[in-house]
C-alpha cells in the first residue's frame, strides 16, 4: 500500500484490523491447502468431543463389561472317594515273612507278616499283664521297650516305652526274630479267652455309639467338632471327625489321646480304632468348622 | 508331598460307559488327559496320562457332563521326584455330571524286612 492509500484509509475511518490484515504478507499455496486440512481436522475432533457429549447429555453412558459377565461359574463337583485295592507286598512263600513300617513320626511302627494272626478281629494288649496267656504278646512285651501291641489280622502294631528313639530298625529286627520264632513253634498266639469274652458287634457298636453320645461329641463340641461311628466289624471301629476337627493338626492327638482312651473305657473289649477322615478335602475345613459342623 | 513329574490313569469301564473326553482335575485346575488310548464305552479299557512337573495338592478324576459313568477299577501310576514309582488301585465307584474321583495317594512309607 503506497503512502497516500494509508493516508485516505486513517481519513475514512478503516479499522485496525484491516490494516493489519492488508499487513499480512502474501502465503504461498501449498501452505495454505496445509493450514485448510488442519483446520478440517480440528473440526472433526470438535464433531466426535460433541457427539459424546452429547449422547452423555441424553443420559445413555456407555459402561465397560464387567468381569462377572465374560467369566464362566466353574461346577462344584463333590469329591467321592473310590475303594483302594490294596497290593500284597509278599511273594509267595512257605516261609515267616515279617515287614516294619515305622510312621512318619516315629511313634509306632507296623508289622506285617505274610500269616493271620488273628482272623476276623483286632486286640489292643495295654501292657505286659494284659499279655497273660498270648504268647505273641507276652514274647514282644518281653523284648523290653515295648509299651502297646495291637493285633489286627496279619497285622500288629507297636509303641514304645522311649518316646525319644525314633529308629526302629534295632527293634525291629528283635521283633522279627521274635515273632517268625513263636510262629514257628505252631502254637497259639493269642489267648482262647480273648475271642470266647467277646461280644457282639451290636454290643460293640451300642457301646461305642453311647461313648460317642455321652463323653466324646460334647468334648469336641467346644471346637466346632463332632465325631460320627462309620463301621464296626468284628470288634474294630471307624470313625469320621467333622466339623472343626476335619483337618485339625490336632485331629491325630485328639483320636489318639482322647477318643482311643473313652473308646477303651466305655467298651474294654474293643480292638483297632481307624479314623476315616479326610483332613486334606473340602474347603479349607478347619478354619470353617462352623459351617461343617 | 513330593513333586509329581508325571502320571499314568489306567480306567476299566464297567456297565455304564460314558461320551466325551476324560478330564482330570490337578489343583483344582481341570485339563484333559493325554496320550489316550482306548475307550471308556461299556466294558473298555482306557489309558492316558499327564506331564505334571509340578506339586500335586489335589487330584481327581472329573465324572461325565451327562450321564453316570460305571468305573470298575482305576489304577494310577505316580512318577514323582527323587522318591522310585508307585501304584494307587481304586474299586468300583459310579461317577456322575456333578461328582469327581479323588485319585491322588501319597508315597508308601518305607518298608523294611525283619
Amino acid at each position: 500500500m503506497n503512502f497516500l492509500n494509508k493516508v485516505k484509509t486513517i481519513f475514512s475511518g478503516g479499522t485496525k484490523e484491516e490494516e493489519s490484515a492488508s499487513n499480512v504478507p502474501s502465503v504461498p499455496a501449498s501452505l495454505e491447502e496445509n493450514k485448510v486440512e488442519n483446520i478440517k481436522d480440528e473440526s472433526k475432533q470438535e464433531e466426535t468431543v460433541s457427539s459424546v457429549s452429547a449422547v452423555e447429555n441424553e443420559g445413555a453412558i456407555i459402561e465397560p463389561p464387567s468381569r462377572e459377565e465374560h467369566q464362566e461359574t466353574p461346577v462344584l463337583r463333590k469329591v467321592i472317594q473310590a475303594p483302594a485295592i490294596e497290593s500284597n507286598v509278599f511273594p509267595e512263600s512257605p516261609d515267616v515273612l515279617i515287614k516294619a513300617q515305622p510312621s512318619p513320626s516315629g511313634d509306632q511302627c507296623l508289622f506285617r507278616v505274610n500269616r493271620d494272626l488273628l482272623k476276623g478281629h483286632s486286640w489292643y494288649f495295654s501292657g505286659f499283664e494284659s499279655a497273660a496267656g498270648s504268647p505273641l504278646a507276652e514274647g514282644l512285651f518281653g523284648l523290653g521297650d515295648v509299651e502297646t501291641v495291637l493285633v489286627h489280622e496279619s497285622t500288629f502294631t507297636l509303641t514304645r516305652e522311649d518316646k525319644t528313639l525314633v529308629d526302629w530298625k534295632p527293634l525291629a529286627i528283635e521283633v522279627g526274630k521274635k515273632v517268625r520264632e513263636i510262629l514257628n513253634e505252631g502254637g497259639a498266639l493269642l489267648s482262647e479267652k480273648i475271642l470266647a469274652e467277646m461280644p457282639s458287634e451290636e454290643e460293640i457298636r451300642s457301646g461305642i455309639q453311647n461313648a460317642i453320645d455321652v463323653e466324646v461329641n460334647p468334648g469336641v463340641a467346644g471346637h466346632g467338632g463332632n465325631i460320627t461311628l462309620l463301621s464296626v466289624k468284628g470288634n474294630t471301629v471307624t470313625v469320621q471327625m467333622g466339623g472343626g476337627c476335619q483337618g485339625c493338626s490336632a485331629a491325630d492327638l485328639t483320636l489318639k489321646q482322647g477318643i482311643h482312651t473313652t473308646f477303651r473305657k466305655f467298651v474294654p473289649q474293643v480292638g483297632a480304632i481307624y479314623d476315616e477322615t479326610d483332613h486334606a478335602a473340602g474347603l479349607n475345613p478347619f478354619f470353617q468348622g462352623e459351617l461343617n459342623a | 508331598m513330593p513333586k509329581l513329574n508325571r502320571f499314568k490313569v489306567k480306567i476299566e469301564t464297567g456297565d455304564s460307559g460314558m461320551e466325551g473326553p476324560v478330564n482330570f482335575c490337578i489343583n483344582n485346575h481341570k485339563v484333559p488327559l493325554e496320550d489316550c488310548v482306548g475307550s471308556t464305552a461299556e466294558g473298555q479299557s482306557f489309558e492316558g496320562g499327564f506331564e505334571v512337573n509340578s506339586f500335586a495338592h489335589s487330584l481327581t478324576l472329573v465324572g461325565p457332563e451327562k450321564g453316570n459313568w460305571d468305573i470298575k477299577k482305576v489304577t494310577v501310576d505316580f512318577e514323582p521326584d527323587a522318591i522310585a514309582p508307585y501304584s494307587a488301585s481304586f474299586g468300583q465307584v459310579m461317577l456322575d455330571e456333578t461328582t469327581e474321583l479323588n485319585i491322588w495317594k501319597d508315597p508308601p512309607q518305607p518298608m523294611f524286612d525283619v
